[in-house]
């Protein structure tokens, strides 16, 4: 079994390898962090700059791209019938929808390495050392981008990639503002906060991979003073864990009832 | 009961079109065997139903109604694919990979260890003609190239039965022989073979058994030698008679009369007298050179069944 997914899996990491416009993201990232040396010493406020610059790009362009890798590379392989060579050998269906995602989850943290890698030159250019709080903003980032293409795989089992994309990035940027829903919805009609709390139940927390400037427990946490704790991260990463694992579930079992015509 | 490969009882598939709701019968109650040991073609026309009946049998469609076992195991089964090599119909592989990276994949899904993988592949791309193109990717390959590397991935688990969707389809007559050379080989090595045409030539060259389906439905089942030997069509004659020689008489019971220079031949009608016939042909100064009852061929029978499946009402199946 384990063999089965892997081999998928390092299939995957080959084929989005090949794909140009990852390149033209890690390039945009890295151009914006070469950037935030310049806005940083505008504001003269390099170092806050610098990593809000690096964190924000790191969470977006990896969001964006944990999407589009989603939408497309489940998709492609039934569009192109590539999987028919594939599903007619001794694999389960749900052992292929692990292996896709593994694979894309491989290229996304190396993306996301990649990216920290960049923001971390540009703070060592401004001698400035790499904190734990920003190796913990990374790792949250890193359960959000990951979450992120389970959503995108979810869809795109039974969808087309437009619309794949679409529900995706709806669930990307609601789950990004739970809290803001939340409070907007409390002085509204009971039946919006009625919808407001269903729609918020089957959307991922994801405002819980991006803490830095918001309150948690009363608390203001921030990235460049008091941050969120280890224990924080992990239940964080537990919780992106579960979606992940009810997603995927979800998508093998949606593909496994499908025809390859 | 012979032992059989695949053994296939009322199968049916029945989809709906996205937004009418139409219902499309591309299976109506497909039934055969395949014994152990044998090639076996599978014959129609385009949209008959051969390539959605392989992918059920594939795993890849969920049949709407009967049942199959594959090498005695009910469908759907992990177990059974262990032992089949498929074929797609015009196979699209990844093609950013080798032939020899497709087959590493292919035997890696099987779970073969990785030196067995390469000394197979390795056999594989020497025996399927691919060892000078074995270092460019897929996507430089034609297609006669493709289905080589299709078939080299398809045999990577030593396979038991052996499914190939129109493995002819896209190659020239040298590269046709070649695969024909390779069913007999596998056969040879005690191997089934399932495949699906529409070159009847091929069929009727290597097959040990032949299923006929039109429209979804199984027309013919059978060797190819009973299918073809049930019907005498007509008699084929062909006499020398001198060219100033008036032939009506001769020529009126024929069809298909040619006359090129003092020969003649023209086809009888099945129920013709050949004997008056020839009587007729001496008195009038003709010799005869031949005189051959036309049976039926595999192509002929083919159409026939085509042409009946078009009279009859259409299920409307496209696949």
């Amino acid at each position: 079994m384990i063999g089965r997914i892997w081999a998928i899996a390092l299939n995957t990491f080959r084929e989005a390898a090949r794909i140009r416009v990852l390149y033209g993201i890690v390039v945009l990232v890295v151009g914006a962090n070469l950037l935030s040396i310049v806005l940083g010493e505008m504001a003269h406020e390099e170092t806050r700059v610098a990593r809000d610059v690096g964190l924000t790009g790191m969470s977006l362009f990896g969001a964006l791209t944990a999407i589009f890798l989603g939408v497309f590379l489940l998709y492609t392989e039934v569009q192109r019938r590539t999987i028919h060579a594939i599903v007619s050998k001794p694999i389960e269906r749900w052992e292929f929808v692990v292996g896709k995602y593994l694979g894309m989850a491989l290229v996304l943290t190396v993306l996301v390495v990649l990216f920290g890698l960049a923001m971390t030159l540009v703070n060592a250019v401004q001698g400035t050392p790499v904190t734990g709080n920003v190796v913990q903003a990374i790792v949250l980032a890193w359960f959000e981008v990951l979450t992120v293409a389970a959503i995108a795989i979810f869809f795109s089992s039974f969808s087309t990639p437009f619309m794949s994309g679409i529900f995706a990035l709806a669930m990307w940027v609601i789950g990004r503002v739970t809290p803001d829903v939340e409070a907007a919805a409390r002085t509204a009609s009971p039946w919006i906060k009625t919808l407001t709390r269903i729609t918020l139940e089957i959307v991922p927390d994801l405002h819980l991979f991006a803490v830095s400037g918001r309150s948690i427990d009363g608390a203001h946490v921030s990235v460049h003073g008091d941050f969120v704790s280890w224990g924080y991260v992990g239940l964080a990463g537990l919780h992106g864990l579960g979606w992940i694992i009810g997603l995927l579930a979800l998508s093998a079992l949606l593909f496994h009832r499908r025809d390859f015509v | 009961m012979a032992d059989l490969a695949i053994d296939v009882r009322d199968l049916t598939k029945t989809y709906r079109t996205p937004f009418a709701r139409r219902k499309v019968e591309a299976l109506r109650g497909v039934t055969f065997q395949v014994e152990k040991g044998h090639i076996f073609g599978f014959v129609g026309p385009n949209g008959a139903g051969k390539t959605t009946t392989i992918r059920t049998l594939m795993g890849l469609i969920r049949p709407t109604g009967g049942s199959a076992t594959i090498l005695g195991k009910q469908l759907p089964s992990r177990a059974a694919r262990f032992q089949v090599g498929f074929l797609p119909e015009a196979p699209y592989f990844y093609d950013y990979l080798t032939v020899a990276e497709l087959c590493d994949l292919a035997g890696r899904l099987f779970g073969i260890p990785a030196a067995v993988r390469k000394k197979r592949a390795d056999e594989l791309i020497e025996r399927v003609g691919l060892s000078r193109a074995r270092g460019q990717a897929l996507k430089k390959y034609s297609k006669g190239m493709l289905q080589r590397a299709g078939l080299a991935q398809a045999l990577m688990n030593d396979p038991e039965l052996v499914v190939l969707d129109e493995p002819m389809s896209g190659l020239d007559p040298i590269g046709r022989k070649e695969v024909r050379d390779l069913i007999l080989s596998l056969r040879d090595q005690g191997k089934t073979v399932f495949f699906s045409t529409h070159i009847l030539s091929d069929v009727e060259a290597i097959t040990d058994r032949v299923a006929i389906i039109v429209k979804g439905e199984l027309r013919e089942h059978g060797t190819p030698g009973e299918l073809v030997s049930r019907t005498v069509l007509g008699t084929d004659v062909m006499i020398r008679i001198a060219e100033a020689a008036d032939v009506t008489a001769l020529t009126d019971a024929g069809d298909r009369v040619r006359r090129k220079g003092d020969a003649l031949s023209l086809t009888l009608p099945a129920n013709a007298d050949i004997d008056a016939w020839i009587a007729k042909a001496h008195a009038a100064g003709g010799k005869i050179v031949q005189v051959t009852p036309r049976h039926e061929t595999l192509e002929d029978l083919f159409l026939r069944k085509v042409e009946d499946a078009k009279a009859s009402p259409s299920p409307g199946g496209d696949t």
